[in-house]
């Protein structure tokens, strides 16, 4: 076993357990910045700025699939419908039952957050739970599909409903909501790093690299896998339940399973699963390639997505920033994962 | 009530068919194919492309659609798969769920894309039969035939021929098996086109019924997932099991509460089992 001797190297090479604070958080400043700007450039522009808003939503789903996924290796496939369960929820709450906007996006965020919980609590009791989450969630993507359809006086079947209850507050707007949306996704990246940092982070990488000399090491693997289910879960919820206040109107096509998860997993694999980055530095590739090569392409565009999805997990597993690395360091590395 | 039974036992054979060579599969090379709905519908498009472009009949048009989707499943085995072999354990698994879910909305998107209102819906002529006093549709009477001939055929493989053993003792110990000069990497391969036979074949006898269309994949695909599930990984007797258990759940939460919830209906089915039973009803525990 490697183990014992790789871990601490990379806790130093990537963290930097001396490292201060304040450099530990600046990538996220770094990213952060850009994105903070783009109002200034394209404020007036409802094209550029809808589409810098999808930018943000989608790498929200990406920054909580990366807690799941990235940092614990459960793979969640219902990230589109537990995004729904936030919107939905967020929006059934605030405009048919009439609680306050902020209390309906909590109760979203903390609805889709037990469903994580749940879904990995039933998955790491026994063995073998990689297959049992994909399954368990992917079961549910397509439940929760059936389910909107189906409760047609709440939801509105297929046609979605609108949302009033954003419409007179700033997060309805087009750039305060941008800049809501903002707010929430710098926070994700915050506590991720934060997680990283702490005993979590330490949990994390041990389960992820050896799950039975994780849990001899006295790792509680069960407990750390669901309190990141519920931890990720959690801010999808709330960037569901934040895109239903901004956009207005909820519908099963802006949460569906080829939408979403397909989305979020090509963020993380371009981005480098499980690290900080990923979201943001996918998202962008993942908004360019939609606007300027996928954007009349109809359906083909599913075909598309499925062969960007083979090829990226086929060659470049840990993403582009792992390709840079390669590309500078060993060539070597390329051989073994060239197609037979 | 009886019918409603009656029509959950034909849905169950298929079913039953659906998971058992996803089960194989997963037992010997312990992969997931999530592309499994897929394959099965592409059997279905090409079948309906033969019958109503070159215009045979539909009894040849359903063998090459069978055909082109065991091709289906040859082809992925000898690429993208091959990756997937060459991890293991868990690192396996995930792979294989990534890869083919990739391949799944590679196919299913180039099908909805070229032929964006294909469907197969083979229909049986003749009126209601009538058995045990309830009069049965000849469709899902015939489907129920062919399901239950490729049930014993495949049971009879497993049990009987000797290469259908060697299959069984790769899912036993497959160290052992190597020893005995069984290639573990040669049976797989057989059984991944034999599994894309049946999700075609499925797609064919479920036609029968109601229409397989360019989008039916997911369901096809989950479906065969939680019948793998509650019967047990690696187990073909279970998978068909819980397949005539989860066929007559479906039909019945369908019948007295709406069809839009029997999949959460069948979640919940498949949670508990994996609570109850984490190997699943007849699958070995590890």
């Amino acid at each position: 076993m490697t183990t014992t001797t790789t871990a601490p190297v990379e806790l130093d090479a990537t963290l930097g357990g001396s490292v201060p604070p304040w450099r530990a958080y600046l990538p996220v400043l770094l990213a952060a910045l850009p994105l903070a700007l783009l109002p200034l450039l394209f404020g007036d522009s409802r094209t550029y700025m809808g589409l810098a808003t999808g930018l943000l939503v989608a790498a929200g789903y990406a920054a909580g699939f990366n807690v799941i996924f990235g940092m614990t290796g459960q793979l969640f496939l219902s990230i589109g419908a537990l995004g729904g369960v936030g919107g939905y929820a967020c929006a059934i709450l605030a405009d048919r039952i009439g609680l306050p906007v902020v209390a309906a996006i909590l109760a979203g965020t903390l609805l889709a957050s037990a469903l994580g919980a749940l879904f990995s609590w039933v998955s790491v009791r026994r063995s073998l739970d990689v297959i049992f989450t994909g399954i368990v969630t992917l079961t549910f993507s397509l439940g929760f599909e059936n389910l909107l359809l189906g409760q047609r006086e709440l939801t509105g079947g297929e046609d979605g409903m609108r949302v009033e209850a954003g419409q007179d507050l700033f997060i309805g707007e087009l750039v305060p909501g941008y800049y809501a949306i903002l707010v929430a996704l710098i926070g994700f990246l915050v506590l991720f790093r934060f997680l990283e940092r702490s005993h979590y982070g330490w949990a994390f990488r041990a389960l992820k690299d050896d799950e039975t000399t994780a849990e001899l090491a006295g790792v509680d693997v069960a407990r750390y896998r669901i309190h990141a289910g519920a931890i990720g879960s959690a801010m999808v919820g709330l960037t569901g339940a934040l895109y239903a206040l901004n956009e207005g109107r909820v519908t099963p096509t802006a949460f569906e399973f080829a939408g979403v998860d397909v989305s979020s997993l090509v963020i993380l694999a371009f981005g480098g699963l499980g690290t900080l980055l990923a979201p943001v530095i996918g998202a962008t590739f993942f908004a360019l390639l939609e606007e300027f090569v996928l954007r009349d392409l109809g359906t083909l565009r599913i075909a598309v997505y499925g062969l960007i999805l083979t090829a990226l997990f086929l060659f470049f597993r840990d993403g582009i920033t792992g390709l840079v690395g390669r590309l500078r360091g060993r060539n070597d590395h390329l051989g073994p994962n060239r197609p037979v | 009530m009886g019918a409603v039974l009656l029509d959950g036992i034909v849905g169950g054979l298929q079913l039953g068919l659906l998971a058992m060579g996803l089960s194989l599969l997963y037992g010997l090379g312990g992969i997931l194919n999530l592309a499994h709905g897929a394959v099965a519908v592409t059997a279905a498009i090409v079948a309906s492309l033969v019958v109503d472009g070159v215009g045979y009949p539909i009894g040849v048009a359903a063998v090459i659609g069978v055909g082109a989707a065991a091709l289906l499943t040859l082809a992925m085995d000898r690429t993208v798969m091959q990756a997937v072999y060459k991890q293991e354990g868990e690192h396996r698994v995930l792979l294989s769920l990534l890869l083919s879910l990739g391949v799944a909305f590679l196919v299913d998107g180039l099908l909805e894309w070229r032929y964006p209102s294909g469907a197969l819906s083979i229909r049986i002529g003749g009126g209601p039969v009538d058995v045990f006093g309830i009069g049965m549709r000849r469709g899902s009477l015939y489907a129920a035939a062919i399901a239950l001939v490729a049930l014993g055929g495949m049971i009879f493989f497993l049990r009987r021929t000797t290469l259908g053993r060697a299959v069984r003792s790769i899912i036993e110990d497959e160290q052992g098996a190597r020893l005995v000069g069984i290639d573990p990497a040669r049976v797989r391969t057989l059984i991944f086109v034999v599994s894309g036979a049946l999700a075609g074949l499925v797609a064919m006898t479920n036609s029968m019924s109601a229409p397989v269309d360019v989008r039916s994949g997911f369901a096809f695909t989950i479906n065969a997932l939680i019948v793998t599930v509650v019967g047990g990984l690696g187990s073909a007797s279970g998978a068909l099991l819980a397949g005539l258990l989860l066929g007559i759940v479906n039909v019945l939460s369908a019948f007295y509460i709406g069809a839009y919830v029997t999949s959460i209906i069948l979640l919940t089915a498949a949670a508990v089992t994996i609570l109850v039973k984490p190997s699943g009803l007849l699958g070995r525990s590890r």
